[in-house]
């Protein structure tokens, strides 16, 4: 259209490889990478961002797929939509990181919003990052002419950031075999943003248990010594015996208790106390925590 | 008022398709809006035209040192900027900015000396990109002086006003009976409501093209053309005649579309430039520029016998009005009037308020007044069964109104009132199945699917709920509707120009005109406001007053038909009948089409519809203030998991006082929207504010009920008592359900998780059992 159009007179480039793609990113000062846009078109409707350029990522097929390396990583496209991780063979490798897909945004979002966007545009309540933050996953980012392999956690809090012309190619995911579970509370039945959500892994090999909760604070958080504690009250070899009872239910509510206190701290000021927005949110995350782990172990 | 003639079955034995009235014809938009081909004010183009944009005040309470538009008219592409200098000002005593308003004019069009509310308007632009416009409105400088914002409607009374006119919109008191009464049983509640905004599909948007004889033509979704027209013209020093607005499609409307502010900048600026502008909201600016529902405050004392017969109610309403009064007055003369209920109480005392605060202005929205008290009275029903030990239904049975009962207001209830059959239906109403009879994956948790639901969390309750509200305007408004109907060959043409804003009145003019002519073909003219005025489409009053206005004309156009053939065969016109296009005599021996009998003639005639009249409330809250009242019973099945205090509305099944069911199939649509609205006030919707400023005017922060959130919506009864001198017998649907389903959910929330539940919307932590 003539008129109605917000991007006329700028830019959009197409390219169809990695190496393309960085290179153009190196040689248009201001260019944007987009993937689904769902995120970048908010932010262009809403006048807060007026990109120079853009570069489409749709075309790079290699980054809408994943692949495995070593055996026990899956190696996942910053490509990757939330509708293709939502499928049963991408669910069956990773199965929280399926459940926050599912419900991240109504089915036209998730058909073309992306993994990479979704940790790039690092929301408090991006939907994939606990689970991220859970799987200790790692991002590879690439420039023209250089690579770098930085934990997804450092990216999100800003310890290590995205670099201006830095493409976000890769998400290594270590592969657990072991039960993994994510859970939102949103407010509707309907799709909605998260108000918080829990992310819980088991890693049998270690004994251990990893868990991060989302929205409650700009970034993912971890509760270590909660997961530390309740690592040591699980049976672990009772596991995949029928009818076991893997940890004292007592104990799972302790946990709740455990990871809502350590991520929702309880500051004692006056406006936090009981009935206060921290307070509620404690009490979700409590509950959240102690359902997560309970269905991990069933 | 309109005549209730019985009028000749005039429905073919076997109809092709839905014919007439008590069919169900499909909506003739229904299709094109489905196939997104139908057009709406957003879609609209002309050749040259300029893009408009709005500069919309940041501060909810601030006085304007100055406003210097240079830097925008030097952006490249501006073609106007326009303020309130712009404007012809307001009289004494009123602020300028070409105030204007739909019960007073109080609200400037734009802000010229204080802006009142965050997104008040300031300043208008055109430009030839909409990028450019909204730039150049952004760069417009604007010297503020920050006032104190009165936001608590509690402290409106006693802070300094805010605007020359005061910060009491309205005090209404009502006493009836002995003040002194008491009973056995009494029984008190606070109960809150929240800002629920109408949130429409479309945003407000509109073309406005100057015209060679110095007017201007608006193209816009209004749902009151006349009235816009003529407050538009005022506001711009214009004769009537010289504004014309012609209706697009409306893209959903619950209340009144367009605001005066958009409106009038935008016909201004086509004045200003001699080229078409168009201008269409972002979502943001349209959450801070139309009017919302009004928050409010009830505080109920309820006496009863020990049988659970009320005594008394006390009641004192808050009302917070926002920045302007709009229709405060008649949303609080609503709240006064229903305070108590569908239910017989001798003595009532209420004190109500509307007052003015510097939050969004609150305006019309379906049950405007009625929905606020039937959430209270209804709290205080089903605290009143607990307390006596009976269940909901028996306390609402012991004290339900029936026809003739008086209103608080002493207004006598001459309309049916079957609030015993209503709840008859809902008792024999079979309830939803239970979730452990179906295979645990397919139950639909509260938080939703991929929630964090657990099934032992999980508590069922059911709570039930009566309400009422009045159609038409009240108290002593001039109701009145013109509709012409024109027959050739063998179709007709209705000329009304009450505007189908979804309610389904073309559907249903379509309709009676086949019945009283017997033609089937029916076209509904578009409107604009050179037709003959219909008022505006709100407080259900299309069906009647069009509606009547519709069946008049249509009965005028059958006599001059008749006439001459009656004549001819020397009986009376009463003894023809017209039924599947064809005439036919009672003996059988005359038997002519449509067709012929027009002799290629075309027939037309124009009539109106005016209701009896109604008078103001005294200054004892008592007067014959309403036309007619439809009832609603609701009964609400929920699931709330009670750790978390997530709530699912499984079902709602509603028992409906209709008069007459016109059109079936559309009745159930509009008891669905309306329900799927209540259910999004009772559990989602909440327009909040932080001193004064919008905190969500979006969509994703602004939680709609999605199709997840609905419940299954089933209808127990149209209960069919004939209101005697409405058009057909028939009662207005829309808005009753929307009053009483915000109750029903509260109740049955109540019932699953025994916790208070005194607000609405409801929160988790209204819902967790802790
Ligand atoms: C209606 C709606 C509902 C939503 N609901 C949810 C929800 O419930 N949960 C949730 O988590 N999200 C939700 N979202 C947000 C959004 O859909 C997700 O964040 C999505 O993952 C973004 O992906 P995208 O491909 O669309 O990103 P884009 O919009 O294309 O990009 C977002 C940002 O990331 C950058 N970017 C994208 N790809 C790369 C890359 N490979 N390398 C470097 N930078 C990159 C872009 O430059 C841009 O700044 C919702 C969005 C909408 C519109």
């Amino acid at each position: 259209m003539e008129h109605g159009g917000i991007l006329v007179n700028r830019t959009i480039m197409l390219p169809t490889s990695v190496d393309e793609a960085v290179e153009a990113l190196a040689a248009t000062p201001g260019a944007v990478p987009v993937a689904g846009a769902t995120d970048l078109m908010e932010a262009v409707n809403a006048g807060r961002l007026r990109p120079a350029a853009l570069i489409g990522l749709g075309r790079i097929t290699e980054l809408r797929g994943w692949r495995y390396e070593d055996g026990g990583t899956a190696v996942l496209g910053a490509g990757l939509t939330h509708a293709r991780m939502d499928r049963p063979d991408f669910a069956a490798l990773i199965p929280a990181l399926a459940d926050a897909a599912r419900t991240a945004g109504p089915p036209q979002v998730r058909n073309v919003g992306t993994l990479g966007g979704n940790i790039a545009t690092a929301a408090p309540t991006g939907d994939t990052l606990p689970v991220l933050a859970a799987l200790e996953a790692t991002a590879t980012l690439a420039r023209a002419g250089s690579v770098r392999e930085v934990p997804i956690s450092h990216l999100l809090t800003g310890l290590d950031p995205l670099r201006p012309g830095e493409l976000l190619t890769w998400v290594r995911v270590p592969l657990l075999h072991a039960p993994q579970v994510f859970l939102k509370a949103g407010g509707r039945s309907g799709p909605a943003r998260a108000t918080a959500s829990v992310a819980l892994v088991l890693d049998p090999a270690r004994r251990a248990v990893r868990c991060a909760v989302g929205a409650a604070a700009p970034v993912p958080l971890r509760p270590l010594e909660a997961e530390a504690w309740v690592a040591g009250c699980i049976d672990w070899d009772a596991r995949g015996e029928e009818g076991a009872a893997l940890i004292d239910p007592a104990a799972l509510a302790a946990f709740g208790e455990y990871v809502a206190g350590a991520c929702v701290p309880d500051t004692g000021l006056p406006g936090e106390g009981p009935g206060s927005a921290a307070a509620r949110l404690r009490r979700t995350v409590s509950v959240l925590a102690r359902r997560a782990l309970g269905r991990a172990l069933k | 008022m309109t005549s209730a003639t019985e009028l000749p079955a005039a429905a073919p034995a076997e109809p092709s398709e839905p014919f007439g009235l008590g069919s169900s014809p499909l909506r003739t938009d229904a299709l094109p809006k489905a196939l997104g081909i139908y057009p709406y004010a957003a879609d609209l183009w002309a050749e040259g035209l300029l893009w408009g944009a709005m500069l919309r005040s940041p501060h909810p309470h601030a006085r304007i040192v100055s406003v210097d538009t240079s830097a925008a008219l030097a952006v490249p592409g501006v073609h106007a900027v326009v303020t309130a200098a712009d404007l012809p000002p307001g009289p004494d005593g009123t602020p300028d900015g070409a105030p204007a308003g739909p019960i007073v004019a109080d609200r400037p069009v734009l802000a010229a000396d204080v802006v009142r509310h965050h997104g008040e308007p300031i300043a208008a632009v055109a430009a030839d990109h909409p990028d450019t416009a909204r730039l150049a409105a952004a760069s417009i400088v604007v010297e503020y002086e920050l006032l104190e914002p009165v936001t608590d409607p509690e402290a409106a009374f006693n802070a300094p006003p805010i605007h020359p006119d005061g910060n009491l919109l309205r005090h209404l008191p009502l006493r009836t009976g002995d003040p002194e009464a008491t009973g056995e049983i009494v029984v008190e509640g606070l109960y809150q409501v929240g800002r629920q905004d109408p949130a429409p599909i479309g945003a407000e948007a509109g073309l406005a093209v100057p015209r060679p004889d110095g007017g201007v033509e608006l193209h816009l979704s209004t749902t009151d053309p006349h009235g816009d027209r003529d407050r538009t013209a005022a506001c711009l020093g214009l004769e009537p005649d010289r504004v014309r607005l012609v209706v697009t499609g409306v893209p959903g409307a619950t209340s009144d579309r367009e605001d005066l502010s958009f409106q009038v900048s935008l016909a201004l600026l086509a004045l200003r430039t001699g080229r078409p502008v168009k201008m269409t909201l972002t979502r943001e600016e349209s959450f801070q520029a139309h009017t919302s529902r009004h928050p409010a405050l009830l505080r109920y004392r309820h006496h009863a016998d020990a049988e659970g017969k009320l005594v008394k109610v006390e009641a004192q309403i808050l009302l917070d009005g926002g920045a302007y009064a709009d229709v405060s007055a008649e949303a609080l003369a609503a709240a006064v009037a229903f305070s108590a209920g569908p239910y017989v109480c001798p003595n009532v005392f209420v004190d109500a308020w509307a007052v003015r605060t510097n939050n969004p202005p609150s305006g019309r929205m379906r049950g405007e007044g009625a929905l606020q008290a039937c959430f209270a009275h209804e709290s205080q029903m089903d605290q009143l069964a607990a307390r006596i030990g009976v269940d909901p239904m028996e306390i609402r049975r012991r004290n339900a109104m029936a026809t003739g009962d008086p209103l608080p207001t002493g207004q006598a209830v001459t309309c049916p009132a079957p609030v015993d059959a209503l709840l008859d239906a809902l008792t024999e109403s079979p309830l939803p199945a239970l979730p452990v009879d179906d295979p645990e994956a397919d139950w639909l948790l509260p938080g939703g699917p991929g929630g964090a639901g657990d099934p032992a969390a999980v508590r069922r309750g059911i709570g039930y709920a009566v309400g009422m509200v009045h159609m038409l305007g009240a108290e002593g408004e001039d109701e009145v509707s013109t509709a012409t109907v024109r027959v050739s060959g063998d179709h007709a043409t209705v000329i009304c120009a009450a505007v189908d804003s979804g309610q389904g009145f073309a559907t249903l003019a379509r309709q009676i005109v086949q019945t009283v002519l017997g033609v089937s073909e029916v076209y509904i003219a578009p409107v604009d406001s050179d037709q003959s005025e219909a008022g505006p489409s709100a407080r259900g009053r299309h069906t009647w007053v069009s509606g009547g206005a519709v069946e008049r004309a249509a009965l005028m156009v059958r006599h001059q038909m008749l006439q001459p053939i009656a004549a001819d065969f020397g009986m009376s016109v009463e003894l023809l009948t017209i039924a599947d296009g064809k005439i036919s005599s009672y003996d059988g021996v005359l038997g002519m089409p449509v067709s012929e009998a027009l002799e290629g003639r075309e027939l037309w005639a124009t009539a109106q519809c005016r209701p009896h009249p109604t008078e103001p409330l005294d200054e004892n809250g008592q007067g014959d203030a309403f036309v007619s009242i439809a009832f609603c019973a609701m009964r609400a099945v929920v699931d709330v998991d009670i750790e978390l205090g997530a709530v699912r509305v499984v079902d709602v099944t509603v028992a409906q006082d209709v008069g007459r069911a016109l059109n079936p199939r559309q009745i159930e649509d509009r008891i669905e929207a309306a329900v799927a609205q209540g259910v999004g006030l009772a559990l989602l919707e909440d327009l909040r504010t932080e001193g004064g400023l919008l905190v969500n005017p979006s969509l994703t922060g602004y939680r709609l009920p999605t199709a997840l959130d609905t419940p299954d919506i089933r209808i127990a009864s149209l209960v069919e008592e004939r209101d005697v001198v409405a058009t057909f017998g028939a009662k207005a649907v829309s808005a009753v359900p929307a009053v009483v389903a915000p109750a029903a959910v509260a109740a049955a929330v109540r019932a699953a998780t025994g916790l208070p539940v005194g607000r609405l919307p409801i929160q988790p932590e209204d819902a967790a059992v802790a």
